[in-house]
């Protein structure tokens, strides 16, 4: 089933938190709603499955209407950042007890708690209790439960947060191959834009209670519309730019030090702008290069970081970008040096401001 | 807000607020209207006029004052060396808690009396060899008794504030060229103060309030529950200016108490430094010998009572004269064969108290918690009043409001389950907020998501998370429920004494061998549901004091 929200309004007494939020999240779809602490992530979701009362607008489940609905009648499915097992009972208690409630008995549950387990990769732990598994394992018996009942839609907030980097990477691979497999429309809060953007068919970047961009990871990350989506998803150089349309999809920006022709992703045209350029886009060398347009810059740091070196460049007059080097001798500059760097007009954007 | 009317939990909040208001707050202001409202002068007129009044008034306050000194010269030392240092016989340190909780205040007075009493073994030894000790009523009775049980509290509250604080401050300290005996003085004592004065302030409230110990060991020296009591049973229920008006003397001075301590708290919340606390030193030598000794000592001391109502249970008597030395089981026999109503009665009204007060505390804390509304808030204000009231206090306000009247509970077993209740109210509140402020919101939502309703959760979820805890409560509310004195002596009728108001009328008689049997047994009705949660359960019942 899909989500359709429309015009929702949510407050916790006076203040609005969200206020006219639409929303169109395709069956199937795994949806990630993806912003800093405090924008409304956890709301927007809460919301979603009925914990929190929507103060306006509606909220639809494949066309039904469950603004007013319940949360224990909406069929949903919910994995914490803090697993919420039930401590007193097994793991196969826990995975059984949404098919209880639905009244289901007998050998069924047992063989239906038996598949989810073994789906998630613990099918030898049903007797345990959950203090005595790992917090990976808790997390992968919680998504077991929240699968099992077979929900119209599954809302996850921050379920990788509490977990140590490597299994992060782990579980993400579980939980997308879980979703994809039972073709589930999901939607997934974080604050991690590499769990958004490796994990998502659509991301939406929150900001103070509003979806600032809506569109699919390569978009969101390629052609970010704000300064702030820019921001937020991956590094970024923002450098102020006048602007002058070049044509062909294209614009010169002039951002004081020198001029440089970038792609077009305003909305409005104006004559002010972001001149918006991705560390890992730039180039660095001893010379001007062919195919690029090259601007003269001093280096005036470098931090060696393993598969790549990040670099602190002068443009002259106070204007710094960083540039991140990948491959072999990507440390190869020393601070103080005099290098040229490169820009591709397809990788450099402007934006409205 | 106005969506929380629809839900069952506001109605819920709504009846426990009525019930509340009914049992707590009406008696209360029944009290405290009582003394200006009845016929002829004023209640305050009267207490103004009569100097035995005032004295007690004075001698109370003198009396909570010394035992609240002396309680904490002996626990504050105690928590520091329990809680920084090892020594031989430590582990009996560890029994105190247990050793204040499973011996009622009226039995604790009794063998006091029974061995420093006019009649007592230890008096009598001592006469025989020369040596006439001060009369035990009055004063030396009074702060000896009262600072050897209420002296735990004080070591209770200090001994986990110093575990909880943190050693690396004091090391810094040092560090910085205080002498390691100075910086722990300077840097330790300002941290633990606020938990050294809010257990003193305790102390002087349970000493202001105390009963079974004022009543048996002051003779003729007024003190504020005793003439209050006294005046209760003069005025009766019908005419009850006078007692109320002590009580409401009373009342005023635990509410200044605990204002004192709410400011003490406040600030303590900036001190409270949480870390790594330091690990035990032992003590050898002579030192660890010496704080040994002492600490044997004073726990020889609080077991003293134990010991001898076992002797006092099997000694022959004749009337009041103990026949130390010659043994019978007669006393018991009366206990369980030709009196057991008080037995009886005590397993009864205990246990339909204590189930009454874990199932309203279990639902009122979770609705304060989890379910909170505009009404919310005054219910846990109100469930915390009775802290306030002292037994008798509480047995003033419940006999004057329910005497007649549209609901004359007077001298029914209602009204002592009832007092039962109110009594436990505050700590099983306590109890039922802590270990719900220790379940995730989340654990519930789970459960909702999964298609389980509200009201399902609590039982399926909640309430089996809660159940170590309300297994623990159960207990404690039991062993205090059974013990209660104050409050079920004043509104009890004929045919319905419990086995403490059966111990204090038999020590009132000065049959003491009978009275020891009934506190055997009494303590033995404590002390079992106690043992079996430790045993079976493997529940410490202590933890969550
Ligand atoms: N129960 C609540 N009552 C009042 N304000 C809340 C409550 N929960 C969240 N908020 C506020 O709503 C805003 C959004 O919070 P939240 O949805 O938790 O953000 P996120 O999940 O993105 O960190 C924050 O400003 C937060 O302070
Ligand atoms: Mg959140």
């Amino acid at each position: 089933m899909g989500i359709r929200i429309d015009d929702l309004t949510v407050s916790y007494g006076k203040e609005n938190v969200i206020s006219g939020l639409s929303l169109d999240i395709p069956e199937g779809c795994f949806f990630t709603l993806l912003g800093p602490s405090g924008c409304g992530k956890t709301t927007l979701l809460r919301t979603i499955a009925g914990f929190v009362p929507a103060a306006g607008g509606s909220l639809r489940f494949g066309g039904i209407d469950v603004t007013r609905l319940p949360p224990h009648k909406r069929a949903i499915g919910m994995v914490f950042q803090d697993y919420a097992l039930f401590p007193d009972k097994t793991v196969n208690r826990n995975v059984a007890y949404g098919l209880h409630a639905r009244g289901e008995r007998g050998p069924d549950v047992a063989r239906k708690v038996a598949e989810a387990l073994e789906r998630v990769g613990l099918g030898h732990l049903g007797d345990r209790h959950p203090a005595a598994l790992s917090g990976g394992q808790r997390q992968r018996v919680a998504l077991a439960r929240a699968l099992v009942i077979k929900p119209a839609v599954l809302l996850m907030d921050e379920p990788l947060s509490n977990l140590d980097a490597k299994l992060r990477v782990q579980i993400r691979e579980t939980i997308t191959e879980l979703q994809r497999e039972a073709n589930i429309t999901t939607v997934f809060v974080t604050h991690d834009q590499e769990e958004a953007l490796s994990m998502s068919d659509l991301i939406g970047v929150m900001n103070k209670g509003a979806i600032e961009q809506l569109g699919r990871p390569q978009e969101i990350y390629a052609t970010p519309r704000s300064g702030y989506v820019a921001d937020f998803v991956g590094a970024a150089n923002r450098l102020a730019a006048r602007l002058r349309p070049a044509g062909g999809g294209l614009v010169e920006a002039d951002f004081g030090q020198g001029r440089i022709l970038a792609t077009d992703a305003r909305e409005i045209p104006a004559a002010e702008g972001l001149l918006i350029l991705r560390p890992e886009s730039l180039h660095l060398s001893t010379a001007p290069e062919q195919g690029f347009q090259n601007l003269p810059a001093t280096v005036r740091s470098r931090q060696y970081l393993g598969s790549k070196t990040s670099y602190r460049l002068d443009l002259g007059n106070g204007i710094e970008v960083m540039a991140d080097l990948h491959g072999p001798g990507h440390d190869g500059f020393a601070p103080g040096a005099a290098v040229s760097l490169g820009i591709d007009a397809s990788e450099a954007r402007v934006i409205a401001a | 807000m106005t969506a929380s009317i629809r839900t069952p939990w506001f109605w819920l909040t709504v009846a426990a607020l009525a019930l509340l208001s009914l049992f707590v707050l009406y008696p209360l202001a029944n009290i405290l209207t009582a003394s200006v409202t009845g016929d002829g002068p004023s209640g305050w007129a009267r207490l103004f006029d009569n100097p035995k009044y005032m004295q007690a008034i004075g001698n109370t306050l003198l009396l909570a004052t010394a035992v609240t000194v002396i309680a904490t010269l002996i626990g504050v030392p105690m928590a520091y060396v329990t809680a920084r240092h090892t020594f031989p016989g430590k582990g009996l340190i560890a029994l105190l808690p247990l050793i204040t909780l499973v011996i009622p205040e009226v039995i604790a007075a009794q063998t006091w009396l029974m061995m420093l009493g006019n009649n007592g073994l230890i008096t009598r030894s001592l006469r025989e060899v020369g040596i006439r000790l001060p009369s035990f009523y009055g004063w030396f009775g009074l702060i000896t008794s009262m600072s050897f049980i209420y002296y735990t509290y004080v070591y209770i509250g200090v001994v986990s504030a110093i575990a909880r604080f943190d050693a690396q401050l004091e090391e810094a300290a040092q560090s910085l060229g205080t002498a390691p005996g100075k910086s722990r003085l300077k840097v330790m004592l300002p941290v633990i103060m606020p938990a050294i004065l809010a257990s003193a302030l305790l102390v002087f409230t349970m000493t202001v309030g105390n009963f079974a110990i004022s009543m048996i060991l002051s003779h003729r020296l007024p003190l504020l529950s005793v003439v209050t009591y006294q005046a209760a049973v003069a005025e009766g229920a019908s005419d009850i200016t006078m007692q109320s008006t002590l009580a409401s003397v009373s009342v005023l001075i635990v509410m200044a108490v605990l204002f004192v301590n709410r400011r003490i708290i406040r600030r303590g919340k900036y001190e409270i430094v949480q870390g790594r606390g330091a690990k035990p030193q032992p003590l050898r030598g002579m030192r660890g010998a010496l704080v040994a000794a002492l600490a044997g000592l004073v726990v020889l001391i609080s077991l003293l009572p134990l010991i001898s109502i076992i002797i006092g249970a099997f000694t022959a008597s004749r009337g009041p004269v103990m026949q130390w030395g010659s043994w019978t089981l007669a006393n018991l026999e009366r206990v369980f064969v030709s009196a057991p109503q008080p037995l009886v009665n005590s397993l009864t009204y205990a246990g339909i108290a204590t189930l009454i007060s874990i199932i309203f505390s279990a639902m009122v804390s979770y609705l304060v918690v989890k379910k909170p509304n505009i009404l919310t808030p005054f219910v846990d204000y109100v469930s915390a009043i009775p802290l306030a009231l002292s037994g008798t206090v509480l047995g003033v306000g419940l006999l004057a409001t329910f005497h007649g009247g549209w609901l004359p509970l007077s001298g029914t077993a209602t009204i002592i389950v009832l007092a039962y209740v109110i009594r436990r109210m505050p700590f099983g509140m306590r109890n039922g907020q802590a270990t719900l402020h220790n379940i995730p919101n989340s654990l519930e939502e789970a459960s909702i998501s999964l298609g389980v309703a509200p009201v399902a959760t609590f039982f399926r979820v909640v309430l089996p998370v809660m159940l170590p805890a309300i297994i623990s409560a159960a207990i404690l509310t039991w062993t205090t429920t059974v013990a209660e004195l104050s409050a079920s002596i004043l509104v009890y009728s004929g045919g319905r004494e419990t086995l403490p108001i059966q111990v204090f009328r038999l020590i009132d008689s000065g049959l003491m061998a009978y009275a020891s049997a009934y506190g055997l047994v009494l303590v033995t009705v404590i002390l079992l549901p106690i043992i079996i949660a430790a045993r079976v359960f493997r529940i410490d019942v202590f933890a969550l004091r």
